[in-house]
């Protein structure tokens, strides 16, 4: 919470602030700009092997994102995940499955009523998933967030067992243990994949920055305090959970369209787990590291694969070891979590504030050379008591919302790494 | 002195893995993709499958005059690796045909990926009818759950006389309910009675205690109890429905087939009737004599029918490259489409026009401890 308020009083020049806050706005446009001009390009070079894989890593953002605004953020320690993404999945696959498809696979019972007559285009599909998972979010929310915990944990973890069960017995909807299968496959795709991801960041992003995401942040610090101050519990972990809980059932559509087959197996607590893993190695509270740490996860996974293949390096002949890449990879979580303890990013945000010092600094500096007046020497003072209030920043560039503790371990290491102004 | 430590790590793990991605790469030979799960929870079934293909191979290394590799990659019992899996060997790998999965959920999605490559996939012991439906590169070489559901209907009605029986199934695997419901369907009709199913009662993957079940098949005065579910919860369920003091025959599905089934159960299994691929004891032909002679000798233990359709799988690609005379995957489809009477282990396969094999079921009986072979059911 520090870094936030300082962030609010240092740069109380209402003309610095808009300026600031419209380079900001330039940055993100420009990077994302390049972000679809490489995306076109790797739609049309890749082939499906690597798309497959840069797909996943879209949706783990997605998923770790959402558990991350849960977990992270408000401290809700929440393992139905995998319950929402159930419920997302299979909305969306009733919705976009051909008639022709619904017809022969329903084998032990026919697909009932509305699903055998709905149908929708992917998009809507997509969204009504994320709808329903955040309905259902809503009803398991409304007695399960009066828990705290480890008992909201086995709570919600109870709620993903439950949906599990349940699509296993309502063969007549979820075709039960058969599963569903030809799923249109339009999530094999980046730009829906990575279209999905950066709208569930910026959605979250806002939500987190705004004064909702103040409150999320308090409840996480302390509930009783929180309470005191004003903030309405309930109400806000709900937005929350139900937020967390869309962006969930959004993931699980894609996941569906991506393999083109799900069945109640597929959303087991192992789901949810590794979801888990890639938020807390990111870092509690941070998008950023869940971002990051989601697309290192799935590239990693399938880079390691060669270890298990066999192979020779001068006299050390390692034979064909099925499993292997899980033991190496475990090796580089358990790095990580000794060297990072609070997660790679430790509740650190990237942000575009060391770009605009710099720039700011560089006009600043042409200015002088070029002996330049008045109206120029506002933005000198104002870069150097900024550089005066850096330094007494540990994060350098990078903002930070979390305030757990200011143990050094993962933090001091982290903030090393953090690009500095100057 | 801890930047200095991540330094080393990173710059040593940057190394390895470049250097091992270099190292991978590999000269001329044919290659065949084999997807399994290696680890996992369907680890041992996916273990059995792999020597059984290892063991053909070994028998069989080259086709065309060239060398055949198999390139081995683990989908982890998951679906989403399975198809990653197969993606990688169509892209990465270019392999000219896919044999796996073990599991039926992992080969609908790994045959989704293949079907959109056009590379053609056989799968070893997915029984499932969704994995070929509708898919033209997709084979396999087990039969189906319907054929095995009318198998064990008929067995029970026709040789053991029976007109009232139970269904104790394991409602989280789609295995488990689709030979409960084609055996169903069969039954009813061939006693032409709807009632003839007198109680079908469920369980779920790891449930331990099957007494409420049980008593409720003993109350249904039922003649047989019918578990198509996998040979860990066969032996308990046996155990326990003795323990009630019942001793109504049990029948079963391939998945009983495992020396598992008699380790757990002991006594109580002793009887249970199954319908299988093959059977060790009594092979069907030469092929089969020679195959469980090998397998004793590399493995030094009984193969089960997993093992055996590894290795009539891999004989029977090998065979549609031979036939299709390249490596072509469009050749070596029509080649696989076109099996007629291929001789494996497990005995005589026919491709159908759904890319199903039509072949024999054997049906076992537990006697003294180990699988007796009973007779052999044709199509």
């Amino acid at each position: 919470m520090a870094g936030a308020i300082e962030h609010v009083f240092l740069y109380r020049d209402p003309s610095v602030v808009a300026r600031r806050a419209r380079l900001r706005l330039a940055c993100n446009l420009v990077s994302l700009a390049l972000a679809a001009v490489v995306v076109h390009w790797l739609q049309h070079n890749l082939g499906d092997y690597p798309l497959r894989i840069l797909n996943l890593a879209a949706i783990n953002v997605i998923l770790a994102v959402s558990l991350n605004l849960i977990y992270g953020f408000t401290g809700m320690f929440s393992l139905g995940h995998a319950g929402f993404m159930a419920v997302g999945a299979y909305v969306a696959a009733l919705l976009t499955l051909p008639q022709a498809t619904k017809d022969v696979i329903f084998l032990m019972a026919p697909l009932a009523w509305p699903f055998n007559v709905l149908s929708a285009p992917p998009i809507v599909a997509v969204v009504a998933g994320g709808i329903v998972a955040g309905l259902a979010a809503f009803l398991i929310g409304l007695p399960v967030l009066r828990l705290r915990g480890d008992y909201l944990g086995i709570a919600t973890l109870g709620f993903a067992e439950i949906i599990r069960v349940v699509a296993n017995n309502i063969p007549s909807i979820t075709n039960g243990a058969l599963g569903l299968k030809g799923i249109p496959n339009f999530a094999n795709n980046l730009w829906w994949t990575w279209g999905w991801a950066a709208f569930t960041v910026w959605f979250i992003a806002r939500l987190v920055g705004s004064v909702h995401g103040k409150a999320l942040l308090a409840i996480r610090e302390d509930e009783v305090a929180a309470e005191i101050m004003g903030v309405r519990l309930t109400y806000h972990k709900m937005i929350s959970f139900v937020t967390g809980a869309v962006f969930a059932g959004i993931g699980g559509a894609l996941l569906g369209s991506l393999i083109t087959t799900i069945d109640p197996k597929t959303f087991g607590f192992m789901l949810t787990f590794n979801i888990l893993i890639i938020v807390v190695a990111g870092g509690l509270g941070s998008i950023t590291g869940s971002v990051i740490t989601a697309l290192l996860y799935t590239v990693l996974l399938e880079a390691l694969r060669p270890i298990e293949a066999g192979w020779r390096l001068g006299p050390l002949a390692v034979p064909e070891i099925p499993g292997l890449r899980m033991v190496v990879f475990s090796l580089v979580l358990l790095v990580i979590i000794l060297f990072y303890q609070r997660g790679l990013f430790g509740g650190r945000e990237f942000s575009w504030d060391w770009l605009i010092r710099k720039l700011e600094r560089a006009a600043a500096g042409t200015a002088a050379t070029a002996g330049a007046v008045e109206r120029r020497t506002g933005a000198t003072a104002d870069a150097g008591a900024e550089s005066e209030a850096q330094a007494t920043r540990p994060g350098g560039g990078w903002s930070s919302t979390a305030g757990r503790g200011t143990e050094t371990g993962g933090r001091g290491g982290a903030s090393k790494r953090a690009p500095k102004g100057t | 002195m801890r930047r200095l430590i991540q330094a080393v790590l990173g710059v040593t793990l940057l190394i390895l893995l470049t250097s091992l991605t270099a190292l991978a790469q590999s000269a001329e030979p044919i290659k065949i993709g084999v997807y399994e799960p290696m680890t996992g929870a369907m680890a041992a079934g996916g273990q059995m499958t792999w020597e059984g293909i290892a063991l053909a191979h070994e028998m069989q290394p080259t086709v065309l005059g060239r060398p055949i590799k198999l390139i081995l990659v683990d989908n982890k019992s998951d679906k989403v690796e399975s198809a990653n899996a197969v993606a990688r060997l169509v892209e990465q790998e270019k392999v000219v045909a896919i044999i796996g999965s073990y599991g039926s959920s992992n080969s609908i999605a790994g045959g989704d990926v293949a079907e959109k490559a056009g590379i053609p996939m056989v799968t070893d012991s997915a029984t499932n009818p969704l994995v070929t439906q509708g898919k033209k590169f997709v084979f396999r070489a087990c039969f189906i759950d319907p054929f095995q559901g009318e198998v064990m209907a008929k067995y029970a009605f026709h040789n053991l006389k029976l007109t009232k029986v139970a269904i104790l199934k394991d409602v989280a695997q789609d295995y488990s309910v689709g030979l409960a419901n084609y055996f169903k369907k069969t039954f009813t009709k061939l006693t032409g009675d709807p009632k003839s199913v007198v109680a079908e009662v469920a369980y779920q993957t790891g449930d331990q205690d099957f007494t409420a079940q049980l008593t409720q098949v003993i109350s249904s005065k039922a003649e047989a109890l019918f578990v198509p579910g996998y040979f860990g919860d066969a032996a308990l369920i046996a155990k326990q429905l003795r323990q009630l003091g019942s001793k109504i025959p049990i029948l079963g599905g391939d998945a009983l087939d495992a020396p598992e089934l008699m380790s757990i159960g002991g006594k109580a299994v002793e009887g249970v009737t199954i319908s299988s691929f093959y059977s060790a004891e009594a092979p069907a032909n030469e092929v089969a004599r020679k195959f469980v002679a090998a397998y004793k000798s590399k493995y030094g233990k009984t193969p089960n029918a997993n093992a055996a359709l590894g290795f009539d799988t891999y004989n029977m690609v090998v065979d549609a490259i031979r036939r299709a005379g390249s490596t072509d995957p469009k050749a070596i489809r029509d080649a696989l489409a076109t099996t007629k009477g291929f001789i494996g282990v497990t005995g005589s396969i026919t491709i159908d026009e759904n890319g199903d094999a039509t072949k024999d079921a054997v049906i076992l009986r537990v006697e003294n401890g180990v699988f007796r072979y009973v007779t052999t059911i044709h199509p």
